[in-house]
């Protein structure tokens, strides 16, 4: 019974896709009598499909038309954006995937390995100091560039190195401090221009030496520097209103208590530990507050130094804007914005915590790896093979990435490679917002085209088909709408409708119908016209003669034949909705930022300094505009040749 | 022709009613109170009195006109119904008020409105220059290598929007070659005269003219193209070519009379539609022009100005269609005849 059942419906999809495929699509049913076998001359819509084909311009351009699609439909639910995620260290980054590749010399062994941007400073076992990543900047000077390490620094033999967010510092084994990178805000030198703002460099690091082997901790943050001696002095300096605002008050305390042990910079502050394992923060109160959950499993806020108690600090590490602090019964508490720590498992000890620019790394006693923070970007994705017990002895985080040692080798690698089309200046992934991008604006101009076809088929098959007063009056009308400017006449709707507090969707869908509304004239025209056309044709008068009723002709005559028309008129409108919501959008009157299309991602390209500088802003976004609105031409183009029957016998 | 014309003025006259009608509408709609804005500038002055405060918005929105219901409005603003007593609309001359400049509107527009006719007219006798006997050639040469590569070429032209065009141009010919300035209408600072003036314009025009001209050259090629191809397919041609004219005569003369119906068509709508169509070059290079002008308004709140734009490009596309209709009957006769 059930197998009775299915055949039938089986058989009938499978006829429907051999119509749709093989022609006959638009043309009549012809029910049984059509097999393959005994037809033996091809359908009007078979034959269109196969000249089509037969051109291979038209060809590719479906192809990369379709892969165009798959790219921006499918992607997105693999990789969706956040519309809230912005990075300022990575913004304005080149298209490059080399912000992980580790050289050699640092593989069988790292002094340090730190990154406060989108470049990393290393520092082999020889005394050699290494840069990879990317560094973008317009100056001309060359010690500007960090990647360019300086040939004093290339030569001495470093022992400590350090990477801020646009400048590096380095000390060699006669206590010679070098730096090099911008030094605009005393980051170092005294030469910079705002160096007033700024804490100055001390004159005795700029001219003279420090004994090299006293000193305990070097450290850059946000365009601060700081240097730890053993006895507990400490030189920093830098631009501490932006880089660590309690610069002055901790240096104040490491002057009159001289016991710090450790230093951490957020992007923003500085931390210290003392050798009695006590919490500095000098007077800032970012992370004075703890939210811990009560015994009822709800949240409470604490003080941070109410709940640490009497315990003891033992290490602190410092994302750009959180704080870990690991108390001397091993709890790892995390301040700031970070996620919670991971549960380690039972009696494993924590070994040591370091920390990247978003995210935190942790390694236990028996060689085992966890991660936590903000890994957007990859950080927290330990690789499978290091999450088992003995896999590596040491963990350096470093800005966006990780690299693994075990026995002093290097082991494996993960966090962020960098990326394939740069990012943009809000440090946003501009591979992503393209692909999200060109979902907005094909959506938009899909919606859109849809609308207008609906409303100017139905008015123009009335109009042709009916003829009369009735004719009369839907022309009257297209023509009214005709007359409206379209450019100017959008603009102020959307003016409007973004004074109104209408939310972004529902913005974005009027946005789609008001483009469709105002761009249906030109099919009506056109379909009235072969509607016209048509009706006076003698398969018309014929089939008018053998008795076949009105509506029959009007749907099974008359508009298979207009279809062709309507067809290549979608094709084409559909470029030019896409085109017409990239300019809105780029005057900024369509979908607002941080919501990507790619009309406004081109939208923050207008200024020459952009256009200069970073070409990748606006060169990717504008090829896929570019390459898809070309497609989709090219494929209109195409139907209309081959559906017109005269462009045959021409050629 | 001339009851055809007038049939067609007559019928132009009732459509533009409907759509100012139609653009007052969506002006009242804009959520904006004049009055409001106007009465916030006073507040210091009313710091201790809210009450008169209050009573000034009042009066202030009655002056105006914005209580009145939107039919009452719109007869006043078009100059047919008195408010307040008072007749003052567009037929007495009252084109409205920019409150961004504190000047009337039509005051604002006249130095624009002549940055952007000339930027048009250089800019269409360009293309045209260039468009025409490239159509022809390609008409002529049709399905050869070099028709084949224009034909590809102007579909990526006009399928690439005017801002990527403008982007590509600024990055070659100002950041790569460093010959033309990025943006603005004349050397800052500068005070040139005469024949000086002229060039310096000119070197900040070369920009947005190389690009409008690049922008429209697909467009238009592949019309000139298009109807160069059909006239040489007809009958007459083939006639002209059996009785042994030389193919000179053939082509100029008599299939390119032919041609030029539809592309006169072309001409006149493009050029008219350029006046909204100039919005985007003038906002991308900055040039004091009325599509310049219009964003400006809508951005900064300046509905009157932006009304009076909207009834102007209304017009200039109304006045175009009649133009298109008049020029099609000069330039053939059957047309002529029929009506």
């Amino acid at each position: 019974m059930n197998n009775q059942k299915k055949a039938p419906k089986k058989l009938f999809i499978a006829e429907c896709l051999q119509k749709m495929f093989f022609g006959n699509l638009f043309g009549r049913m012809r029910g049984e009598e059509h097999t393959v076998e005994n037809e033996r001359y091809d359908s009007p819509s078979k034959l269109a499909v196969k000249r089509f084909f037969r051109k291979p311009l038209a060809t590719t351009a479906v192809i990369v038309l379709l892969s165009m699609f798959l790219f921006v439909f499918i992607g997105p639910a693999f990789d969706p954006v956040d519309l809230s995620y912005m990075e300022a260290a990575h913004a304005n980054v080149a298209p490059n995937m080399n912000m992980m590749k580790l050289p050699d010399s640092l593989k069988d062994g790292a002094v340090s390995i730190t990154s406060n941007g989108s470049f990393t400073l290393g520092l082999d076992e020889e005394g050699d100091v290494h840069v990879w990543g990317y560094y973008g900047t317009t100056s001309k000077e060359d010690r500007v560039d960090v990647m360019k390490i300086p040939q004093e620094v290339q030569d001495a033999n470093i022992r400590f190195a350090a990477a801020g967010s646009d400048h590096c510092i380095a000390i060699d084994d006669k206590g010679k401090v070098y730096g090099w990178g911008m030094y605009d805000n005393a980051q170092y030198s005294h030469d910079g221009t705002l160096i007033a703002m700024c804490i100055k460099q001390p004159t005795e690091l700029l001219n003279g030496t420090l004994n090299v082997d006293n000193v305990k901790q070097l450290i850059c943050g946000n365009q601060v520097t700081a240097i730890l001696m053993k006895d507990g002095s400490l030189y920093a300096w830098g631009n501490d209103q932006t880089g660590a605002p309690n610069m002055q008050a901790v240096m104040k305390l490491a002057k009159e208590n001289a016991n710090f042990d450790e230093i951490a910079f957020t992007n923003s502050g500085m931390f210290a530990l003392t050798d009695e394992g006590e919490f500095v923060t000098g007077g800032s109160a970012k992370y004075d507050n703890l939210q811990i959950l009560d015994e009822n499993g709800a949240t409470k806020v604490v003080n941070i130094f109410d709940y640490i108690g009497t315990r003891k600090i033992v290490d602190i590490a410092a994302s750009g804007d959180s704080v870990v602090l690991l108390t001397d019964d091993s709890e790892v508490i995390t301040l700031g914005t970070a996620t919670k720590p991971p549960v380690l498992a039972e009696g494993e000890k924590i070994v040591e915590v370091s920390a990247g620019t978003r995210h935190f790394i942790l390694v236990t006693d028996n060689g085992k790896v966890y991660a936590w923070g903000n890994g957007k970007l990859g950080q927290t994705d330990v690789p499978e093979q290091l999450t088992v017990a003995g896999a590596v002895d040491t963990v350096i985080a470093s800005g966006f990435q990780n690299y693994a040692y075990k026995d002093g080798e290097f082991v494996d690698a993960w966090g962020l490679k960098g990326y394939v089309f740069g990012t943009d200046n809000m440090g946003r992934d501009i591979f992503n917002r393209v692909m999200n991008g060109g979902r907005m604006t094909m959506t938009i101009g899909a919606v859109a085209v849809i609308v207008a076809t609906i409303i100017g088929v139905i008015i123009g098959c009335i109009s042709g088909y009916f003829g009369g007063w009735v004719d009369m009056f839907l022309m009257r009308v297209t023509e009214i709408f005709g007359a409206i400017p379209f450019l100017p006449f959008a603009l102020v709707l959307s003016s409007i409708l973004q004074a109104s507090n209408l939310n972004e969707d529902t913005r974005i869908f009027i946005i789609m119908i008001i483009l469709g509304l105002l761009s249906w004239t030109g099919l009506a025209r056109l379909v009235r016209g072969q509607v016209l056309a048509e009706r006076e044709k003698e398969f018309v008068t014929a089939a008018k003669s053998m008795g076949v009723s009105q509506r029959r002709i009007a749907f099974k005559h008359i508009l298979p034949n207009v279809i062709s028309v309507i067809l290549v008129s979608v094709t084409l409108d559909f470029a030019t909705c896409m085109l017409t919501e990239s300019t809105l959008s780029y005057l900024g009157f369509g979908v607002q930022l941080p919501r990507p299309t790619w009309g406004n991602m081109l939208d923050g390209c207008r200024n020459s300094v952009v256009i200069q500088n970073y070409w990748w802003r606006w060169l990717f976004p504008a090829i896929f505009l570019s390459i898809t609105v070309i497609c989709i031409n090219v494929i209109g183009d195409t139907l209309r040749d081959v559906l017109d029957p005269k462009s045959e016998v021409e050629k | 022709m001339g009851k055809y014309i007038l049939k067609r003025l007559g019928y132009m006259a009732i459509v533009t009613v409907i759509l100012s009608f139609l653009m007052f509408v969506v002006y009242t709609m804009i959520p904006f109170d004049r009055a409001r804005a106007e009465v916030e500038t006073l507040k210091n002055a009313y710091k201790n009195n809210p009450e008169g405060f209050q009573q000034r918005y009042e009066e202030l929105r009655k002056e105006m006109g914005l209580d009145e219901n939107i039919i009452v409005r719109y007869f006043g603003w078009i100059g047919v119904a008195p408010i307040n007593g008072k007749y003052q609309g567009l037929l007495q001359g009252d084109f409205g008020y920019s409150y961004i400049h504190d000047r009337p509107a039509q005051e604002v527009l006249v130095e624009p409105m002549k940055n952007t006719i000339f930027i048009n007219l250089f800019a269409t006798f360009l293309a045209l220059g260039i468009t025409i006997p490239m159509g022809i050639f390609c008409a002529v040469h049709r399905g050869s290598k070099r028709d084949t590569a224009i034909q590809a070429g102007t579909i990526i032209g006009y399928s690439i929007p005017i801002f990527i065009t403008a982007i590509l141009c600024v990055w070659f010919f100002a950041i790569v070659l460093g010959i033309f300035p990025v943006s603005g209408m004349k050397t800052p600072g500068s005070n040139y005269t005469g024949m000086k003036k002229f060039f310096d314009q000119m070197k900040y025009m070369a920009l947005p003219l190389i690009v409008m001209t690049l922008s429209s050259l697909g467009g238009m090629t592949r019309y000139v193209r298009a109807s160069m191809t059909e006239a040489l397919s007809m009958d007459c041609i083939r006639t002209a070519r059996a009785k042994g004219l030389r193919e000179k005569v053939v082509i100029y003369s008599h299939a390119w009379r032919n041609a030029l119906i539809p592309i006169v068509t072309l001409v006149i709508g493009w050029f008219l539609s350029i006046f909204s169509g100039s919005i985007m070059i003038e906002n991308i290079f900055g040039l004091n022009g009325m599509g310049l002008i219009y964003i400006n308004s809508l951005t900064g709140k300046d509905f009157e100005v932006v009304l009076l734009l909207q009834m102007f490009y209304v017009i200039v596309g109304l006045l175009g269609n009649l133009l298109i209709d008049i020029a099609y009957g000069f330039v053939d006769p059957r047309i002529r005849v029929n009506k």
